[in-house]
């Protein structure tokens, strides 16, 4: 699963566009104020205007619809619940009555304000990722002094979450060459208990070598990068126009 | 015990080495000796769990609260203080790449342990661009390991140590879960850095049908070392073969058969070179230039004489 969603998000990175050439520094700083901006926001057209440049910003970074769509879905279903749910459970003034159903005028203005809010930040933080190389989130965020033993916690999930979902899909292979099938009874369930007590074994002895290995390339505290970023005045121009924006939003 | 004169001919020393991991009884190394010469390729072959990943680790300083006395080009190693005169020194590549490669692209892997060296960008950079072209893997900077094959992740995990221009080279296992075509290059690497560079390396093998190509010397480890010789003397030995668990490498087994044939040679060649050069001297010292095979009544005999002791047949 962490395989399906994350294996190819950045299939597209390699593209040109202006989002793909802005720098990753700046683009952070962009993004990340934005989000930040729109997630506060309590007006509903204001945050349908952030709905609308976000959706432009995407146009602008050429990725493929479908892909877009096909990474969001997930994310979208959940949103749409939660829209439901509130819509439905604000008390206020009832807009229209369905049996035992009340939908309410406070409930409907506070589900599409979070609906828009919701696909702002998400398209924005999709663009984010899906525009820059994982590398160069790295070592923007490194280089924007970041905490960096989260840094190096991002670092190390990004690489092994591969590995471990490979470990868990290898193990499942197995498990049911041999006739296991998943199912709701206590034999079942009492393999998968052990299978995943296994793969903790595993997984920590795994973090054990990797530690190692680390140490004897000379490891110690801290993971050095290198980076090339170049900053151009466009970059500098770009990342205010956005803070502004973000500001303004408020206003 | 360091004597001077070690202290220039000796890459790596070890005396009395016993480990034990703290989450078992018993001893994994017990009393181990090593004397490796500077530039000198020894193999270390044993069963599995000889404790031969344990003396690597060991060699290369990770792993704590050992017994006895471990020197490095006439220093010893202890704790904290030469750790960073043994990253610059040894480099280890280990069995499992994954283990090892734990960056999001190649470049930044490579570029890692130069990195931790302490050298200026630009050395950095050249570093990592002359270790993926040694390597013929230029291209793959930029990309994410996950995408790579094993034998691919395999090259870029020796990449990241060939970066650091080690002076000793520990190499666990490099040949194995390759495939043929794959293990036959990784085999070539090995032959060309033995003879283009002027570093040790120890290679712990399972492989007995590389270790002619790519060591001089071969110690047999089970817990302690068991025995130590070139790789002739130590496939020679039968009883230690079968002691053991080791089998000898293919090319000799066919000889060992050919003899049963009549075909006559004092040595028997180790590897496909070995056998080329055996064959040419022995043709070309042969009246009619050509070999003489035969079959007589010892021959059956001899032949099921070698299949028993190959284990090529399974009695119940
Ligand atoms: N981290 C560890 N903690 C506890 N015991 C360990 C650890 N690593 C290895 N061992 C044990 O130490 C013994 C030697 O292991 P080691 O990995 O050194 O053998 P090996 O010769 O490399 O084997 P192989 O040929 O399978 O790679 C084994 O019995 C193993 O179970
Ligand atoms: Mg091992």
């Amino acid at each position: 699963m962490v395989n399906e969603m994350m294996r190819d998000v950045d299939k597209y990175t390699a593209l040109n566009s202006y989002i793909h050439r802005f720098d990753p520094r700046a683009k952070i700083i962009s993004f990340i104020s934005l989000i930040f901006s729109v997630v506060f926001l309590s007006d509903i057209r204001t945050t349908a205007l952030c709905l609308a440049v976000s959706l432009v910003l995407l146009i602008i970074s050429k990725i493929p619809l479908r892909f877009t769509l096909r990474k969001l879905m997930f994310p979208s279903v959940f949103i749409i619940f939660i829209f439901i749910a509130l819509s439905l459970t604000v008390p206020g003034e009832a807009l229209f009555r369905f049996y035992i159903i009340t939908v309410t005028y406070e409930g409907l203005y506070e589900g599409v304000l979070i609906v828009l809010r919701a696909f702002s930040a998400l398209i924005l933080a999709f663009l984010l990722v899906s525009t820059t190389r994982f590398d160069d989130i790295i070592k923007a965020l490194n280089s924007l002094r970041f905490p960096k033993p989260l840094t190096q916690i991002l670092m190390l999930s990004y690489r092994y979450a591969f590995v471990f979902s490979d470990e868990i899909e290898r193990m499942l292979t197995a498990m049911q060459a041999r006739g296991f099938r998943m199912e709701a009874k206590m034999h079942s369930l009492k393999a998968i208990g052990k299978a995943l007590g296994m793969l903790f074994v595993r997984c920590s002895e795994r973090s054990e070598r990797v530690y190692e290995a680390m140490l004897s390339r000379g490891y110690s505290s801290e993971i050095k990068t290198l980076s090339n970023f170049n900053m151009r005045a466009v970059d500098y121009v770009l990342c205010m126009l956005f803070l502004l924006f973000a500001v303004f939003l408020h206003w | 015990m360091s004597h001077k004169g070690d202290k220039k001919e000796y890459a790596v020393v070890v005396r009395n080495l016993s480990f034990r991991y703290s989450n078992q009884d018993a001893n994994v190394l017990e009393s181990v000796n090593l004397d490796i010469k500077r530039g000198e390729k020894v193999a270390i072959v044993g069963p599995n769990g000889a404790g031969k990943t344990t003396l690597l680790l060991n060699i290369n300083g990770i792993l704590r609260g050992y017994e006895g006395y471990i020197e490095i080009f006439g220093r010893r190693i202890d704790g904290r203080r030469s750790r960073k005169e043994i990253v610059r020194d040894v480099g280890m590549v280990f069995q499992d790449p994954d283990d090892q490669l734990f960056m999001p692209t190649v470049f930044d892997d490579v570029a890692f342990g130069p990195l931790n060296l302490g050298l200026s960008e630009d050395e950095v950079r050249t570093r990592v661009k002359e270790a993926l072209r040694m390597l013929h893997i230029e291209d793959y900077e930029d990309k994410n390991p996950h995408r790579l094959s094993f034998g691919e992740r395999k090259k870029i995990a020796l990449a990241t140590v060939l970066a650091m221009k080690p002076r000793i080279l520990l190499l666990d296992e490099p040949t194995a879960n390759l495939d043929p075509r794959s293990r036959s290059e990784l085999i070539s690497i090995l032959k060309w850095l033995n003879e283009s560079n002027d570093f040790t390396m120890i290679i712990a093998t399972h492989d007995v049908n590389a270790i002619p190509d790519i060591a001089d010397r071969v110690f047999v480890l089970n817990r302690r070392i068991i025995a130590e010789g070139t790789p002739r003397e130590i496939f020679s030995d039968a009883e230690l073969m079968e002691k053991t668990n080791l089998e000898v490498p293919d090319v000799m087994k066919l000889f060992e058969l050919l003899r049963c044939f009549g075909f006559n040679c004092d040595e028997l060649p180790l590897s496909i070179d070995d056998a080329v050069e055996a064959l040419t001297k022995i043709i070309e010292t042969s009246d009619g230039r050509h070999i003489h095979l035969h079959i007589h009544e010892h021959t059956h005999h001899g032949v099921e004489r070698l299949r028993e002791r190959w284990k090529y047949e399974h009695h119940l």
